[in-house]
């Protein structure tokens, strides 16, 4: 590789795509990022540990190594049988249990591991009628919820330990008084769920205790869509969306990929409709209206930023222009013609795009769909919903299911009540954090302290909300209770534990149930009367498939077949939201989002969530105040990175340093490719919040945008937060959020700080600059005969380095002994990766590291670029800096058979087996890291500490490390005695365990690993299909058996995986594909993983209409994509290019082959 | 310089040469031997807690292996047999033996029994049972006559080498499935050569020597 220091452009062949501000202006601390080969600070070793020290004290431990020369006897160890032999137990052999994940609108149909009595890894129930099997992010990483050390053990009284007798008394106490007074003066305060169990407890214990007051609360309001349907027809209803039926859609702010609920379902049917080969071209089109950035916004063929507050006058104008198209009579629906007319135009919005917007929909009438999502208010959902009704789309592409229908009270109702009334009164909280993450202005937290408050706490946590008064009882994980759901389209699916309560935890159910005081408390039986019920008998047959199965669609609620539209509440609804004034420099606005991560702060203490780059901004263990380069600008502000522009480290400032100070060799951070971003503070009325400054690409202006979830204190935990895992990342943003604010705030006030905080994002991590790696083309380009051939994608190659023809062999030096291996294999093991499909959801990244126990490395590591996933999301913009395009690739090891890694290991750690795949030796690695500046794919990940063995802010200790002394014993002590165990605190190291899959080796420091196709997964169905087969020759595993963990978890069924030596396998199929690419293949390592090139499908009458922004530019260096029989009328800088076909790499002869001299 | 040096002296350098290469090779020898498998596992034959004989239920009485290893043609791992499984039999023969009565504790009690474990592999070794014993390899291969030992000991060295023997030769050992337990089952080299040979053709067997096939 060249090592000039040309700039990045001039190096650029391919077409344009850039990761971060820096790399698209071809700033110097980018190209000194990129230019290592590992990140610069990587490779730095900065034990504490003196050389002197070092040698010290490595002589002390060999004189114990000699000592205890009887270590080279084995150690006697035991195997413990049963007693008594379980029936259907067999010692390593998983067992699968079907379940669900319990949402706030519905549930996840799961099918849960279980190695020998602890589940491992979280799958989705392919065989529920409304799932393929994937998931997302969130059901992946809830299983090391299961294991989290900080959750909450034990029942607490006023924050002290108690017992759970003393507990349970409590509760029958309060049971008793609250039968006595018939529910006087008890309050409960629960999340929302879809669980009709808990709705039939609930009701029950409502009848017998009338006067209680029920109350329900969650920060993200997923609930509003059932509100707004509800509101709209006048019957308790919530709409589900077919996208697979829909051809064009229409988000009003409406993340379905990411932030919505069901996001799992949505990606499924949104990805059915952009699986295209040349036989069947048709595919959907997305209209994306948003403030934010995001990874609907990604996926969308015409995406229009305006603020959140602005997205409903955009949905009136879309709408008026649909009632007007469609030439509907005013009296269908009374006065909303005025209504909308007087509603006013978004400003800043081109009337052209909301025009051709509407005609697109009027042209789908019946197969189009309008969403609004769970950060709009009511109004812009009676909108989105009276397009769906003016298109005929009900019962179509949107049917409405009737729920049940529970009234309660709001939080700000519960605090009213809590200040006001007086007298003792009891309050109950089910879940949730309210005292953290209530509105600010009710000061939740102040309100229960009150004397005559009691407070019975179900929580998961210690914190926040755990009572100073009263109970704090631990809730049980899902994977613990017993309990039932019913998915979004109306399927009931049972919630089964796969292990008894790790620390006697309690349901919700439960907890209702003792309250009312019913003879019959157990989860378990409680459900199976729900069931019996729904049933109308006692079939214990029916409830074993039901358990079996994991659902059960008998007594599913019919979609409502005949509904009307309430003009009048449309009207009245819209009439009101009509007062917001319209966003502009003056009056900017603050939209609170829920973290594509940690969510509303309940995965906090989840560190592989914590740890999983942001689809967006690649931020990892922090929230940011996100912002457009526009707004960025007006303030000063931009993406920074060491001290540029007179920033300055405040602490560092203190301490007596200047700005030069930082560039001085030692401290230059510039060099580091660190970001150092500037704390802002931003003002909400009375309320102040500060957080570092991001600037997003694509972002409407005049906006900021705050995640909400982190920045936790005040918690009951020992450590004083939410978890050791969770603490001091981010701010605290629900501090600035009142009821007026819920979703956003306007008239928001900013101020810039001299403080810096430094940020960790993976937006550069393994950047492969100056060569294109994406192929993106339109519809009319894959569709025209001419150009939609079978070198489609490959025709956007770069060119080879220059020469390589002339070498004999085309240029591959050695004979490739694969080629000889191959012969004799079963399988040859290949992926594809649909790069339509794709929205980049993050799945596949946690569900990895859930099957191949990938550690968390932390912040500080982090920064480094020493983060071990597996899976690389990387992420594009292309275009116009202000309202770029974005596109995603997952990069994992890509197989080569021709494999850069392998020829450069000294110790033969890395080779390759017959079927393909490069396998990875870790006990023969000695950790060189040649395989890894040698891999063109930066994939290969190296465990620079002892993750699995060390706490995250004590990786730099060693045992060696002569200031390290716990609990009054030399840490070099300890270590002798058992080496086996890290210095993980007990607790933590006792739980942890359990969540590793048994059948993936833990690495340990000083090893490389990479992606391995799952081989375990490979191994097991090849072995699986050995036993079956016994005498005979059937060895071969059928196509589809195997599943990776990544192709399991992708709700889009963007991966493949299969035999590639099976003419009829899925992945040979794709691969034939004209769509079907190799990244790098230029460079004849021929990998195993190729990709398929993404099609767009923008509307040509649009004023946005244009090709891919990339592909745009690509063709404006003079590329054009070989057309049949079109050859050598273009215009070539080189004359190798003519006479050949359309080879392998045939792209090279249609790109000017500029650059990239070696 | 012959002050200094004696003539002794001249072939000094020589010897010290011979010495030190003596010395590498008696280290390099003595370490490939005591410190393998071959010398630190092979013949390790623990006590333990119940005097259960082998040789009495496998030899004498004929017991098939997969009485009490019962899950050995469907998991990675053999099972030990639970006080559940002796309990079978030793409820009706001899259910008062005293040598027995840690094995009754065990049952009535359900209070585990820790035997001593013998053959174990390290853990970045994923060997699998199932996929041995289905496609014919015994187990006399791997643990030896057990059926001739009162007090089981490790007979194999189960080390890498070992492995890879069978893995590259696999038509040296296999055997057809109906003599997977029968430990005393006899063929002269020859003939197992050529029934060898016939297997691995029949069953399609390519026993991986790569690294995939045990380490993941």
């Amino acid at each position: 590789m060249n090592k000039t220091k040309s700039t990045t452009a001039s190096r650029e062949t391919g077409p344009k795509y850039w990761r971060s501000l820096d790399q698209l202006e071809g700033a110097p601390e980018f190209s000194k990022w990129v230019d290592h080969e590992f990140p610069s600070g990587a490779e730095a070793v900065t034990d504490p540990v003196s050389r002197r020290n070092f040698v010290k004290l490595m002589s002390a431990s060999f004189l114990l190594a000699g000592l205890g020369m009887s270590g080279c006897r084995r150690p006697e160890e035991k195997i413990i049988p049963f007693a008594k032999q379980p029936h259907d137990y067999v010692h390593g052999q998983a067992k699968h249990f079907a379940s669900a994940m319990p949402t706030r609108t519905g549930a996840i149909p799961l099918l849960v591991k279980q190695d020998d009595g602890r589940p491992t890894k979280i799958e989705g129930n392919s065989e529920h009628p409304d799932s393929n099997g994937g998931t997302n992010a969130a059901a992946q990483a809830s299983i090391l919820n299961l294991y989290d050390p900080d959750r909450a053990t034990r029942f607490a009284k006023d924050r002290i330990s108690s017992t759970r007798t003393l507990a349970l008394d409590e509760i029958a106490a309060i049971a008793t008084a609250a039968a006595k007074n018939r529910g006087e003066g008890l309050h409960i305060l629960s999340g929302h769920a879809d669980s009709p169990t808990r709705d039939r407890v609930r009701a029950n214990l409502l009848r017998k205790l009338p006067k209680a007051k029920w109350h329900e609360y969650e920060p993200i309001d997923h609930d509003v869509h059932r509100r707004a349907a509800t509101k709209a027809f006048g019957l308790p209803v919530k709409p589900y969306y077919h996208l697979d039926k829909a051809e064009r859609i229409l988000t009003l702010d409406c993340d379905f990929i990411g932030s919505e609920e069901d996001s799992h379902v949505s990606v499924r049917q949104f990805a059915k409709g952009r699986k295209i080969d040349p036989q069947h071209p048709e595919m959907n089109r997305l209209y994306a209206v948003e403030a934010l950035f995001t990874l609907t916004g990604a996926a969308a063929d015409h995406r229009l930023r305006v603020p959140a507050s602005a997205v409903h006058r955009v949905a009136a104008q879309i709408a008026l222009k649909v009632l007007a198209g469609l030439g509907i009579a005013s009296s269908k629906f009374p006065g909303v013609k005025d209504t909308l007319i007087a509603h006013g135009a978004a400003g800043g919005v081109d009337p052209k795009w909301i025009d051709v917007c509407a005609d697109d929909l009027m042209s789908s009438k019946g197969r189009c769909v309008v969403m609004a999502g769970q950060g709009q208010s009511e109004a812009t959902h009676l909108l989105a919903l009276l397009m769906n009704v003016a298109l005929g789309n009900i019962n179509k592409t949107v049917t409405l299911r009737k729920v049940s229908e529970n009234k309660s009270g709001s939080i700000g109702d519960l605090t009213k009540a809590l200040n006001a009334e007086t007298g003792k009164k009891t309050l109950v909280i089910l879940g949730g954090n309210p005292v953290y993450d209530a509105p600010a202005n009710l000061e939740f937290g102040e309100a229960i302290e009150s004397e005559e408050v009691t407070t019975l706490r179900l929580g998961y946590y210690e914190d926040e909300s755990t009572p100073k008064n009263g109970w704090n009882i631990p809730q049980a994980h899902y994977l613990e209770s017993w309990g039932d759901a019913l998915t979004s389209d109306g399927t009931a699916v049972p919630v089964q534990p796969l292990m008894a309560p790790l620390f006697d935890g309690m349901t919700e159910i439960e907890l209702l149930a003792r309250l009312a005081g019913e003879a019959v408390f157990s989860p378990y039986e409680l459900t199976r009367a729900t069931f019996f019920a729904r049933l109308g008998s006692r079939s214990e047959d029916a409830w074993k498939k039901f358990l079996h199965d994991g659902y059960d669609t008998a007594g599913a609620a019919a979609p409502m077949k005949t509904v009307k539209l309430i003009s009048r509440v449309v009207n009245e609804v819209v009439r009101v939201a009509n007062k917001e004034a319209n966003v502009g420099p003056d009056l900017r606005e603050v939209i609170f989002y829920a973290d594509s991560k940690i969510d509303d702060g309940r995965y906090n203490n989840n560190g592989w969530l914590q740890e999983a780059p942001d689809p967006i901004t690649k931020l990892t263990w922090d929230n940011a105040v996100l912002m457009s380069p526009t707004t960025a600008n007006e303030l000063g502000l931009k993406n920074m990175r060491g001290f540029k522009d007179g920033f300055h480290d405040k602490a560092f400032k203190e301490a007596g340093g200047t700005v030069a100070d930082f560039h001085d060799g030692e401290h230059n951070l510039t060099e580091k490719g660190e970001f150092h971003q500037e704390v802002v503070t931003l003002k909400l009325g009375s309320r102040t919040i500060s957080g570092p400054a991001w600037v997003v690409p694509g972002m409407a202006d005049n906006v900021f945008a705050c995640a909400l979830g982190y920045g936790r204190d005040g918690g009951a935990t020992v450590s004083g937060g939410t978890g050791r895992v969770g603490d001091g990342t981010g701010f605290n943003a629900y501090r600035l959020r009142t009821e007026e604010s819920l979703k956003y705030g306007l008239d928001v006030k900013v101020e810039r700080t001299d403080a810096t905080i430094q940020l960790a994002s993976t937006q550069e991590h393994g950047t492969i600059d100056g060569r294109s790696l994406i192929r993106e083309a339109n519809l009319d380009k894959f569709t025209d005969p001419d150009t939609g051939h079978g070198d489609f994608a490959k025709g956007m190659n770069m060119p080879h380095p220059e020469g390589i023809e002339d070498l004999p062999n085309g240029g591959i030096a050695y004979k490739n002994p694969l080629d000889e291996l191959r012969k004799n294999a079963t399988h040859s093991w290949g992926m594809v990766i649909d790069m339509n499909s794709c929205v980049g959801c993050n799945a596949c990244v946690l569900a990895c590291q859930s099957e191949n126990n990938v550690p968390i490395v932390g912040k500080e590591q982090v920064v480094k670029g020493r983060e071990m996933h597996w899976i690389r999301m990387d992420r594009y913009f292309s275009g116009d800096v202000h309202n770029p395009q974005m596109a995603h690739q997952i990069m994992v090891c890509q197989h080569c058979e021709a494999a850069p890694c392998e020829n450069v290991c000294p110790v033969n750690a890395t080779v390759h087996d017959d079927e393909g795949l490069n396998l990875m030796i870790y006990n023969r690695c000695v950790g060189t890291r040649y395989c890894s500046n040698n891999c063109p794919y930066k994939v290969r990940r190296f465990n620079y500490f002892d993750y699995n063995k060390r706490p995250l802010n004590d990786l730099y200790n060693s045992p060696l490390n002569p200031l390290n002394r716990k609990d009054g014993e030399w840490e070099l002590k300890r270590w002798a005695k058992d080496r086996s165990k890290g210095n993980i605190a007990e607790d933590q190291w006792d739980l942890l365990k359990l969540a590793k899959n048994p059948s993936v080796t833990v690495r340990m420091r000083g090893v490389m690993e990479k992606c391995t196709y799952c081989i375990q997964r490979i191994e097991g169905a090849k072995i699986a299909q050995k036993v079956k087969a016994g005498d005979s020759a059937d060895v071969k595993v059928p196509d589809g058996t195997i599943k990776t963990a990544c192709q399991q978890a992708c709700p889009a069924e963007a991966i493949e995986f299969g035999n590639i030596d099976d003419p009829k396998s899925k992945v040979t199929v794709l691969k034939a594909q004209a769509r079907d690419y190799e990244v790098l293949g230029y460079l004849k390592t021929k990998p195993r993983t190729t990709y398929l090139g993404r099609v767009r499908n923008p509307n040509k009458d649009m004023p946005d209409y244009s090709m891919p922004e990339t592909y745009k530019e690509w063709v404006g260096q003079g590329n054009h994509l070989q057309t049949h029989g079109h050859e050598g009328d273009h215009d070539h800088d080189h004359g190798h290019e003519d006479g050949h076909k359309h080879s392998d790499e045939g792209g090279h002869k249609a790109t000017t082959g500029k650059g990239d001299h070696h | 310089m012959s002050d200094v040096f004696p003539r002794w002296t001249n072939k000094l350098p020589l010897r010290i040469i011979i010495g030190l290469g003596v010395l590498g090779a008696a280290v390099t020898m003595g370490v490939t031997y005591y410190f393998t498998p071959k010398y630190t596992r092979v013949g390790y034959q623990p006590v333990q807690p119940v005097a259960f004989s082998h040789a009495i239920h496998a030899g004498q009485l004929g017991m098939d292996c997969r009485y009490c290893h019962s899950h050995v043609e469907k998991s990675w791992f053999s099972n030990i047999p639970s006080a559940s499984t002796c309990m079978n039999c030793h409820s009706k023969v001899l259910p008062d033996d005293p040598k027995l009565a840690l094995v009754r504790d065990s049952y009535h009690n359900n209070k585990p029994i820790e035997w001593v474990q013998i053959h174990k592999l390290p853990d970045y070794v994923y060997f699998n049972h199932s996929v041995h014993v289905n496609r014919g390899v015994s187990c006399v291969e791997c643990h030896g006559r057990v059926d001739q030992m009162d007090e089981v000991k490790h007979a194999k060295p189960l080390s890498m080498g070992f492995c890879l023997e069978c893995h590259r030769n696999p038509e040296k050992y296999i055997r057809p499935l109906d003599k997977i337990t029968d430990l005393a089952w006899e063929i002269s080299a020859h003939d197992q050569l050529v029934k060898g040979k016939e297997l691995v053709k029949e069953w399609d067997i390519k026993s991986s020597d790569h690294c995939s096939a045990c380490h993941r």
